[in-house]
């Protein structure tokens, strides 16, 4: 490593110490400008007649540190986050660091698979197309990249119900939690959910993998190539795939946090799969707040720290690149 | 119309593809605004005319007849009356559909003009100021990318209630990133350009700047980004109501969409027929937008 790398790579893991800090602040800021906490007017109805809400209420902030000054409050929050205390789930009555210890799992089955699924398709048929420009299974495909990129995921997934579990009986409509997560058992109960969340990203993958692999094969390198008598799969193998896939690894993590999140969030509620969204989407109407700012911070961290990796990843996989 | 836009348009009928899109937006827009005076009251409840199927198609129902003191079974056709079919409460679909088109479009236009206006004045401001300017509303950005984009509209529907203006204002405030990074960049490589060195020259200061001769310059880009933002708003919408976060006032397709969902044995056509119209329209919306751009892209 040249120590100009190392300068890049320490600029990289402050700059993603501040975007942290910055993560931190918005959503303090949002919980303490929104209305305030349906929790704890819960809270106070179910533990009081009418006459002491108030009271209740803030005794309740004053156990929850309301109270003390905004600053006060925001050097507490952000202490405790980074403590790895992130509150109590009133609605599992459980830390809601426990309860994401236990669901998180479901959550990375279901989005390594669709991924894997994904990004093999993906690449697969946008080499294919590309390298039989304009054919028959070209149209086609692109045909269906535009479908599967238009096609709601949460609608897909109904339909994907509706056809292959109560129409032709081939799959349960719901997932069954007592099969083992990532054992081959419970591939069956899998396979609808990775084809829901996984088709969108698919077709993306296949349209940008078609053009990068359509660029460079008009590149110099692979006219040298064909010069010297390489046999076409070696030509597309060694030299086009290698090149045509650092644009799209930058696609499918950007991918990761712009749609795939959302649409796992979706997927996991149609098919009752136990994972972070469903427990995000259970303490939306608990109106257990603590649970739903945990899975937000999740989402944002995991895109920070991929954000980084790809990041970092470049510097060794493409000599090319320069760092100021 | 002036001669630019005569140009763009000519470019633009050449794809087959962005003018069928653009062709089904006018006319889906049309039945928005005007269709509801047409159909009948989509919220009237009807439980002698309920799970009716679409016209073409006949069910099995069974259902206990209090007379014979027996379950009987009757097919259902589908009937002109109601040609879209009625859900488990006998409310027409046809009618849900089209004042659901009107709430999708409503909020995929609004949301999608505030998203825009955010990003194109901090997309501008950033490329024409420069330094500390830049550099705060380009962190601020980053930080706001971190955030997965439907993670972060849940979280912010959840604290801040679920009213449809607010879910537009929402959609606005979150969505805007994208917007901002792509003006910005595109204002950048304007803004070395002779005719905004004379400007300054002749003493025009920041605002008429900005206003008169950046923000035209990358009108073409926004053009493009807001057509193609649009679906992915609306698609925003539904997602909200399907999972129950949308305004329970108005019956969006994504609304429609969630009732169906748990009626999926028995009426299936309530649960299809707005993922369909969704899916249609969020085609239109990418199939017009590839074509905006290619019709802009002076290298085409």
């Amino acid at each position: 490593m040249t120590a100009t790398m190392r300068k890049y790579i320490i600029k990289r893991l402050i700059y993603s110490a501040f975007i942290a800090w910055g993560i931190f602040t918005v959503t303090f800021v949002l919980l303490r400008i929104g209305p305030s906490s349906p929790a704890d007017r819960y809270l106070a109805t179910m533990g009081a007649g009418k006459g002491d809400i108030e009271e209740i209420i803030t005794a309740l902030e004053t156990r929850q540190g309301l109270d003390k000054p905004i600053y006060v409050q925001y050097v507490d929050y952000v202490t405790n986050l980074l403590h790895g205390d992130w509150g109590w789930s009133f609605s599992t009555s459980m830390p809601v660091m426990d309860l994401i210890r236990i669901h998180w799992i479901y959550s990375f089955q279901l989005i390594l698979l669709s991924m894997i699924f994904a990004a093999l398709l993906g690449i697969v048929i946008g080499i294919y197309s590309a390298v039989n420009q304009y054919s028959r299974i070209d149209y086609l495909s692109t045909f269906f990249s535009f479908v599967g990129i238009s096609i709601p995921n949460f609608w897909l997934g109904i339909m994907l119900i509706l056809i292959f579990s109560v129409k032709l009986g081939i799959f349960r409509t719901y997932y069954d939690t007592s099969l083992p997560v990532f054992s081959f058992e419970n591939l069956k109960n899998l396979v609808l959910p990775v084809i829901t969340l996984g088709t969108g990203s698919m077709a993306a993958y296949t349209r940008y993998v078609r053009s990068s692999t359509l660029e460079n094969l008009k590149k110099d390198f692979v006219r040298t190539a064909k010069a010297k008598g390489l046999p076409e799969r070696t030509i597309i193998w060694r030299h086009v795939f290698r090149n045509a896939m650092l644009p799209i690894v930058t696609i499918i993590m950007f991918d990761l946090s712009g749609v795939v999140f959302g649409g796992a969030y979706l997927t996991e509620i149609i098919f009752g799969i136990p994972g972070l969204g469903q427990i995000s989407f259970n303490a939306i109407f608990a109106g257990d707040y603590a649970v739903v700012v945990a899975v937000t911070l999740i989402g944002a961290f995991i895109t920070l720290l991929f954000n980084l990796i790809t990041d970092i990843s470049y510097t060794f996989l493409d000599p090319r690149i320069r760092y100021e | 119309m002036n001669r630019l836009a005569k140009y763009y348009w000519s470019r633009l009928k050449r794809n087959r593809l962005a003018v069928a899109g653009m062709i089904y937006i006018i006319i889906l827009i049309l039945i928005a605004i005007l269709g509801p005076y047409f159909t009948p009251d989509p919220n009237k409840v009807n439980f002698a005319e309920k799970n009716i199927p679409p016209i073409g198609f006949s069910i099995k129902q069974s259902y206990y007849d209090a007379k014979k003191g027996e379950f009987t079974t009757v097919v259902v056709h589908g009937n002109l009356e109601h040609p879209l079919g009625t859900d488990d409460k006998g409310r027409d679909l046809l009618s849900m559909l089209v004042s659901g088109a009107r709430v999708s479009l409503y909020i995929g236009i609004l949301a999608t003009g505030v998203a825009i206006l955010i990003g194109a004045v901090i997309g501008v401001s950033s490329a024409y100021f420069g330094g500390a300017v830049d550099n705060v509303l380009m962190r601020f950005t980053d930080i706001m990318m971190t955030f997965p984009f439907f993670l972060l509209l849940v979280f912010v529907v959840f604290i801040f209630g679920q009213s449809i203006n607010l879910i537009i204002l929402i959609i606005g405030l979150t969505g805007w990133t994208g917007t901002a990074r792509l003006v910005r960049s595109e204002a950048l490589s304007i803004r070395t350009r002779e005719f905004i060195q004379a400007a300054i020259v002749l003493g025009a200061d920041s605002k008429r700047i900005i206003l008169r001769h950046m923000i035209p310059n990358v009108i073409s880009v926004i053009i493009v980004i807001a057509t193609l933002s649009i679906p992915g708003v609306i698609l925003a919408e539904a997602a909200l109501s399907f999972i129950g976060l949308g305004d329970p006032t108005v019956a969006s397709w994504g609304r429609i969409l969630n009732a169906g969902q748990d009626t999926l044995d028995t009426t299936w056509w309530v649960a299809v027929e707005p993922g369909i119209l969704l899916f249609l329209t969020v085609l239109a919306f990418n199939f017009l937008g590839d074509g905006l751009r290619d019709a802009f892209d002076p290298n085409k």
